[in-house]
């Protein structure tokens, strides 16, 4: 009777332990799901500011065509790789991060030719485009900071004992973050 | 070595920035190294309160001789990082910052600000409000300028909800605490009765609280001034019977609703205190808003 017991009381006490460590990786890995989300809208943030810029550009320097065209052919290839963050790997984590970092580099560029058009520069819609372009790339890298502080805490959650054993059992498995890129992910720097 | 001992001393990071805010909730403005005037802080300072008021934004103006790094959007981010400025509900933290040695400025926005104050039209008063005046080193009237503008678009913004609803907020903290006090006091007082009626009810035969009184009749003293109560207890479990005594005061009550009252007094002493210093509301900054160099 006595060992009938004590192992119905092991066996809800694991359960217990189960279900708390299971909801845990289930709110931390929701937490990942959703910060993915905040680094998506903010990318598509940028796309959407890159039409209105490029035509603002164009009108000043038109004969900077190349430059333009490469913006708008890395928007292109970079609006087209969209991730469900549930069941990314780390190759798909990658190709999102090259063709977004392709999509900076492009626009580092424009903004650098800008400098050799005093007419554009004392545009005022071109100021405040280049005023939100700035502004979006600094939640463009706050949103991925807390993307990856995210993925931190998630990741130490799943590997640690006993956690990991549950995790493998409800296959939680590891997430990528974003790796720091060199040059490619700082802000265009903007001279006035 | 002596130079940069001397450079360091001017310098503020987010961590050494006085924020006068913190104790006294009527001042926004940081104004370590005196170089706004008396008169532009205090215009600041009314300005900014009617904006925390009406519209529930909560400001730090800072205006500073030189940040370390000199990068003044980190520096911003790093101070909403560190105090939460805002409410947690609306986000509505703004940072204003001028570092006159580095010649840069930013306006940092709160989340639930970007609506109202997008990072285009925080450009558009850096050009037209604040750079003009910068360029002559009227570093008042730049800041003057500023908040004024900020508080136009604030005005234009109905979906902004004033700070009195987070004051409100405070009041009702103050009357759940009331409430509590008032529950532990009435709690204390019950307790103590049924305790005593426990304690008259214990069987020391059987010892079970199965004692029931069967009789109970007073004497007087009035010499003493005493009524003796003399109650009879018998168990119905053993039929053990007992006979209790107790004095009271002619004039007074029994002893144990006393005790109840002064325990429950005590809680309320810790309610009504004030704060003369502002707290941030734990709001957050995802990068939004616009800076410059001048």
């Amino acid at each position: 009777m006595k060992t009938l017991k004590s192992i119905l009381l092991a066996i809800m006490a694991t359960f217990a332990l189960t279900s708390c460590t299971y909801n845990k990786l289930v709110e931390e890995e929701e937490t990942v799901n959703q910060k993915w989300a905040d680094v998506q809208t903010q990318y598509q943030r940028r796309a959407d500011l890159i039409p209105n810029l490029v035509n603002t550009v164009k009108g000043y320097a038109a004969h900077e065509s190349e430059t333009l065209e490469a913006v708008v052919a890395a928007r292109t290839k970079a609006t087209q790789i969209t991730i469900d963050p549930s069941n990314a790997t780390p190759e798909q984590i990658a190709a999102f991060q090259e063709a977004q970092g392709e999509v900076s580099q492009a626009l580092g560029r424009l903004l650098a030719i800008t400098e050799a058009y005093p007419d554009l520069k004392a545009n005022e819609q071109f100021s405040e485009l280049q005023a939100q372009l700035e502004g979006t790339e600094n939640r463009i890298a706050e949103s991925r900071r807390l993307y990856n502080e995210a993925v931190q805490t998630y990741n130490v959650s799943v590997r640690k004992f006993p956690n990991n054993i549950w995790a493998m059992i409800f296959s939680f498995e590891k997430k990528t973050p974003f790796a720091a890129e060199a040059g490619a992910e700082k802000a265009p720097e903007v001279q006035f | 070595m002596i130079l940069v001992a001397a450079l360091h001393a001017a310098t503020y990071t987010p961590d050494n920035l006085p924020i006068p805010y913190l104790q006294d909730k009527t001042q926004y403005v940081s104004n370590p190294d005196g170089i706004l005037s008396q008169s532009a802080v205090d215009s600041l300072n009314l300005w900014l309160g009617e904006m925390e008021t009406a519209h529930g934004v909560q400001t730090v103006l800072a205006v500073v001789e030189r940040i370390e790094g000199g990068d003044t959007y980190e520096f911003c981010m790093a101070l909403g990082r560190k105090y939460g400025i805002g409410s947690k509900e609306q986000n509505t933290g703004l940072i204003i910052l001028l570092s006159t040695g580095d010649r840069a400025y930013y306006i940092l926005t709160g989340r639930g600000l970007e609506g109202t104050l997008p990072d285009a039209i925080c450009k558009r008063i850096e050009n037209h409000q604040m750079l003009p005046a910068l360029r002559e080193g009227d570093w008042d009237e730049a800041m003057l300028a500023t908040v004024r503008a900020i508080t136009h678009y604030a005005d234009g913004d109905p979906s902004l909800v004033g700070s009195s609803d987070f004051e409100d907020d405070d009041d009702t903290a103050a009357l759940i605490a009331f409430l509590i006090c008032m529950a532990l006091g009435v709690g204390s007082i019950c307790f103590a009765i049924w305790l005593d009626q426990r304690k008259k009810s214990y069987c020391p035969s059987c010892h079970q609280h199965k004692m029931k009184k069967i009789s109970s009749r007073t004497t007087k003293n009035k010499r003493l001034g005493l009524i003796t109560h003399h109650d009879t207890y018998r168990c119905t479990h053993c039929y053990f019977t007992k006979e209790l005594h107790w004095d009271e005061d002619i004039h007074n009550g029994t002893g144990a609703a006393a005790a109840g009252g002064a325990l429950g007094g005590s809680f309320f002493g810790g309610g009504g205190s004030s704060f003369s210093g502002g707290h941030f509301g734990g709001g957050s900054f995802g990068g939004g808003g616009a800076g410059g160099r001048f």
